[in-house]
């Protein structure tokens, strides 16, 4: 089968800033229409691998293609095609709301007026108002305002919601679903790095944990659901011997046993049962609890 | 309809919603003729990719439970009868073993466990002719 041309490709990347190495040997590739999760904690190399996508910093070792394209050669190509949302917003600040969408928007080929508009009153912004006046939260929306009009086929979110309050965070991802995301559908392709992974839980399709600049764990959303899980199981007396080296983790208290697994579930789920326990139940992990337990594991 | 996403079924999120549109048809939440809330609202309100949700109506569309009409939306379609037992039979059994899972677990007997059903039938039945009555006075 023929598939196309990744929207985003990350091969080998390699980034230190000085002697300290903040992404190592990286790879990942993002499909056309899909939302992809770059998780990892603060200091991880998100915004590292982020800035090599936008030609803020220049790989050391590997290369990273943005529509095929490679975003040093052909960086104007590569913004017209994208738009992002950056973990620090900053306009001038004697500008006002307006006065900035109009100053960006004259950096685009095409500017949505309409879905301004429709952003505008949906987050409550007074377009008269100067960004030097406005809170936080009101920055970012300003930001993803101007990320959303152009209408690109890819947005960048980096960390775009940590720090605010939960309402602006909600608001936030609302309009990435409704207004961004309803454009030509399957052609609008997302990035976001987050560690508050629980809040884009139901956008991700696929995602990639990185730690300490490397990458963890590549997974579709739905398969990590699937093969991630928690096992309890409650026995009549102390928990008997029984062989559990196939699960990610075991935690025992009294006469309960808990497990994590990783794929092992319904072997260990049989395992379990053998021993007559009293109760065994299983869940999902969540995608957080999935980062939780692959980098407390180790 | 209200719909509601649990992460963590372990069941693929698109599946989810189409369970839950069949169990709706099925229980009379849904009825035929009715309309499906529309794509992006019902994709920003449950923060879900608004893909899945399409992926969602186009299976359920596949499987015949909705029909699209063009630029009006989506809609349960008629004669949902045969869909209706067997989306109950499937939802009910479902509940009833995890029951005899956890029957299995207190070491309640088959034997015991049958009558004992009976014996909830009864009582329920009798709470409701309970209640009936209490509605005539």
């Amino acid at each position: 089968m023929n598939s196309p041309t990744p929207v985003i490709q990350i091969e080998n990347l390699t980034y230190a800033y000085g002697r300290t190495e903040a992404v190592h040997d990286l790879s990942l590739a993002v499909q056309p229409g899909r939302c992809y999760g770059l998780f990892g904690r603060n200091g991880a190399g998100k915004t590292t691998t982020i800035k090599c996508l936008l030609n803020l910093l220049r790989p050391q070792s590997g290369q990273v293609r943005v529509f095929g394209l490679d975003p040093a050669r052909h960086e104007v190509e590569v913004k017209r095609l994208l738009s992002s949302v950056p973990d620090q917003v900053a306009f001038y600040p004697w500008m006002s709301v307006r006065e900035t969408l109009d100053y960006l928007a004259s950096f685009r080929a095409h500017w949505n007026r309409q879905t301004q508009q429709e952003l505008l009153e949906r987050f409550q912004l007074d377009p008269a108002q100067r960004t030097g006046n406005l809170s936080k939260g009101q920055r970012t929306q300003v930001a993803l305002v101007a990320a959303v009009c152009p209408e690109t086929d890819l947005l960048v979110l980096d960390e775009p919601t940590s720090g605010l309050d939960p309402i602006v965070r909600r608001e936030f991802i609302e309009a990435v679903i409704g207004a961004y995301q309803q454009g030509v559908p399957g052609k609008r392709t997302i990035l976001v790095s987050t560690h508050l992974i629980a809040e884009f839980e139901g956008l991700i399709d696929e995602f990639t944990l990185i730690d300490h600049g490397r990458s963890v764990l590549t997974l579709d959303a739905d398969q990590a659901r699937e093969r991630y899980q928690k096992i309890r199981a409650r026995f009549a007396q102390a928990p008997p011997e029984i062989n559990l080296e196939a699960a990610l983790r075991v935690r025992r208290d009294g006469r309960e046993l808990e497990l994590i697994a990783n794929g092992s579930g319904p072997e260990l789920m049989e395992r379990l049962r053998q021993h007559n326990p009293e109760a065994l139940t299983t869940e999902a992990l969540t995608l957080e609890e999935i980062f939780v337990a692959t980098l407390k594991g180790g | 309809m209200i719909l509601q996403i649990n992460f963590k079924s372990g069941m693929p999120i698109y599946l989810q919603i189409v369970d839950q549109v069949r169990a709706a048809a099925a229980s009379g939440a849904l009825r035929p003729g009715e309309a499906l809330p529309s794509i992006r609202p019902l994709a920003e309100e449950l923060r879900v990719n608004r893909n899945t949700i399409a992926k969602a109506y186009t299976e359920l569309e596949s499987q015949g439970v909705i029909e699209t009409l063009p630029g009006r939306g989506c809609f349960l379609k008629e004669n949902q009868s045969a869909l209706r037992k067997k989306v109950r039979r499937d939802l009910l059994i479902e509940h009833i073993d995890q029951v005899i899972v956890q029957a299995h677990h207190l070491l309640v007997p088959h034997d015991e466990f049958l009558e004992l059903i009976r014996e909830r039938l009864d009582v329920l039945d009798d709470k409701r002719r309970a209640h009936e009555d209490h509605k005539e006075d």
